[in-house]
């Protein structure tokens, strides 16, 4: 599998001290969706700026799209959206587009017609002739999106996409980021909102204190703490919650946990139960969602947890 | 060239950027009210008339003036102080604001480099002078080709020169954007730098003029006079030491005296052109002496040193800091 981005080691301690990135290592295949979480001050801005060059790591090894990181020309196939995007006022949204097209180099009349295409790919295109004075937080956050992706980028990066969305708008940058990837580009998104990450994410990393604290494919790590439930019409008889507990399942008033890989274990659960007479209500597979690995993973106050 | 046409875009944006035009303009058409009579001079297309007997319609001394009050009160007034200190105020931000959360990310995330960003956004702060300028002399050449009947596009040098005195003093407040990112200090710090030119430009000119008599013009005993020379020309020697680090502001507008044509002479003399204000014939050349006591390269040539050194430390800086 190629990888798109290949970060040996990435380390950025600020002038004071104070180290944002530890030696971070990570890899990103290429054509997926990565997702980067973390909380606040966690390194996240840090790790993208220092692949972007906006700011200088103290130590960086690895590659970018196959060459290294920092190599100026490789950047006119990366699209990125800061986080908090902010435009001049006297530009229109279109006039933005095509500012960003002739940073990258790109051709103008490529960059007009793409900047079309664009702007009503993001809902902008009748507002495109206006001044981005006059656009609310969730239109400049779109044309911010169509100004990531005019270059036609390979590597999108995206640092809160959704900041100052509404929800409608929400799932359009889901949609997008979702053909994104079908048209074979990577996308590097950098977010807290991690229900929205896990909807459109293939791998993720967990950034605290400038350290991976948790990493690998979102199915793989949702499914760490897979097990299955079963509900009982009322509370489980004492008889049979004693019977269970010797088995291992775990049973609380009229919950039964099995933790399985699979539903072969739960069958004896349901045949004893059926054999009791009890009602079954309900039975599910429940999958730790990211959220409880990333609370897991960082604890509330923000501090590394043990792993 | 993007980053040029954004250049011109925010200039077009600048609220103060059509006030100085508009001003400029305003004064520009003030110039072309000025005409000749067979007695003197009028002003406002003939509204008002003031009697000269040197300044009249035919006279050789209609171009020295048309051209003296361009060169003495358009350039070296209004041009080379208000423009320039509109444009100062105006292009203030430019830094600050290309420099600020959310504005620069994008910028540098693309396949540019720093340096080539550094210089485009200086020089398109630079292109409010030279469009304000420019379209102000364009209106000025066609006033002397109605007033003078010649067409003089020496005039035109006010163009470079003025953006050169602008260049010295934005080249200080971009320093000081870029390490501060504050507009309020970077204004300040042009204010003073420029100041402190001027002051020790005159103050080295004084000491000029007094050190270099042009006749008898000490009334004291021989050996006090040499004396009182000898402490003026140390005086003068130091702060010509101190002028040499600092930019010339007065004196780069002054090589417009240098350059301008008049009767078909390439070369404006202030002295002549005080003497036919004052209806006089003879002139004192003292001052003249002391306007060229500087060459051109070394007026031009230090204080463009001053501005590269000092570009250079900003451009350092904006090249190596963290965003």
């Amino acid at each position: 599998m190629s990888m798109a981005v290949s970060i040996e080691c990435l380390r950025k301690i600020y002038r004071g001290g104070f180290e944002a990135l530890a030696g971070v290592s990570l890899e990103v295949p290429a054509g997926s969706v990565f997702g980067l979480l973390g909380p606040n001050g966690a390194g996240k801005s840090t790790l993208v700026k220092s692949l972007l060059t906006i700011l200088r790591p103290t130590e960086c090894r690895g590659t970018l799209l196959g060459q290294p990181i920092g190599h100026r020309a490789t950047l006119s196939r990366v699209g990125y959206l800061p986080e908090h995007a902010k435009f001049p006022e006297y530009l229109t949204g279109r006039q933005v587009v095509e500012f960003s097209a002739g940073l990258s180099k790109v051709p103008t009349a490529i960059a007009k017609r793409r900047t079309g295409e664009l702007l009503e790919r993001v809902g902008m295109t009748s507002w495109g002739d206006k001044p981005v004075g006059s656009y609310s937080k969730g239109m400049k956050q779109r044309v911010g999106l169509a100004q990531a992706l005019v270059n036609d980028p390979e590597l999108v990066f995206l640092d809160e996409p959704t900041d100052g969305v509404d929800p409608g708008g929400r799932i359009e940058i889901r949609k997008l980021i979702e053909a994104m990837r079908a048209e074979g580009k990577t996308v590097f998104v950098n977010s807290h909102l991690l229900a929205e990450v896990e909807q459109v994410a293939d791998h993720v990393v967990i950034l605290a204190k400038g350290r991976i604290v948790e990493s690998g494919k979102v199915s793989d790590l949702t499914s760490r703490g897979r097990h299955y439930e079963i509900r009982t019409e009322g509370p489980v008889p004492p008889g049979i919650r004693e019977k269970f507990n010797a088995q291992g399942w775990e049973v609380a008033g009229d919950r039964i946990s099995i933790q399985a890989q699979d539903a072969g274990p739960v069958q004896p659960v349901i045949d004893a139960l059926r054999a009791e007479n009890i009602s079954i209500r309900e039975v599910r597979e429940a999958r730790i969602s990211l959220e409880d690995l990333f609370l897991s993973a960082v604890n509330p106050d923000g501090t590394e947890a043990s792993r | 060239m993007t980053l040029l046409v954004d250049s011109l875009r925010l200039l077009r944006a600048r609220v103060l950027f059509w006030v100085t035009l508009g001003i400029s303009a305003l004064a520009a058409i003030l110039y072309l009210s000025i005409g000749f009579t067979p007695t003197g001079v009028s002003v406002l297309f003939g509204a008002t008339e003031f009697k000269n007997p040197l300044i009249q319609s035919g006279s050789e001394f209609s171009e020295l003036f048309y051209l003296g009050l361009f060169s003495k009160f358009i350039v070296g007034l209004w041009l080379s102080w208000v423009a320039v200190g509109l444009a100062l105020i105006s292009c203030a931000p430019v830094f600050p604001d290309f420099m600020s959360e959310g504005s620069i990310g994008i910028p540098l995330s693309k396949p540019v480099s720093r340096l080539t960003l550094f210089v485009c956004k200086y020089i398109g702060a630079l292109l409010f002078v030279v469009v304000q300028v420019g379209l102000f002399c364009v209106i000025v050449f066609v006033a002397i080709r109605w007033r003078v009947g010649t067409w003089n596009p020496s005039i035109f040098w006010a163009v470079p020169l003025v953006t050169l005195v602008f260049s010295y003093i934005y080249s200080v407040v971009v320093l000081v954007s870029v390490k501060t990112r504050s507009v309020l200090a970077a204004v300040l710090a042009g204010v003073l730098i420029w100041f402190v030119a001027w002051l020790g430009q005159k103050s080295e000119e004084f000491l000029y003029m007094a050190s270099h008599p042009a006749g008898a013009v000490l009334e004291v005993p021989e050996e006090q006079g040499q004396s009182a020379l000898t402490d003026m020309e140390k005086w003068h020697r130091v702060i010509v030491g101190v002028m040499a680090c600092l930019p010339k502001t007065g004196e780069t507008m002054n090589v417009m005296d240098r350059l301008v044509v008049v009767g078909g002479k390439t070369g404006f003399s202030n002295s002549q052109f005080l003497a036919a204000l004052f209806g006089q014939a003879q002139e004192d050349s003292t001052l003249d002496q002391a306007l060229t006591r500087n060459s051109t390269s070394y007026v031009i040539g230090t204080s463009l040193l001053f501005e590269a050194l000092i570009l250079g430390a900003a451009a350092w800086i904006f090249c190596r800091r963290d965003y």
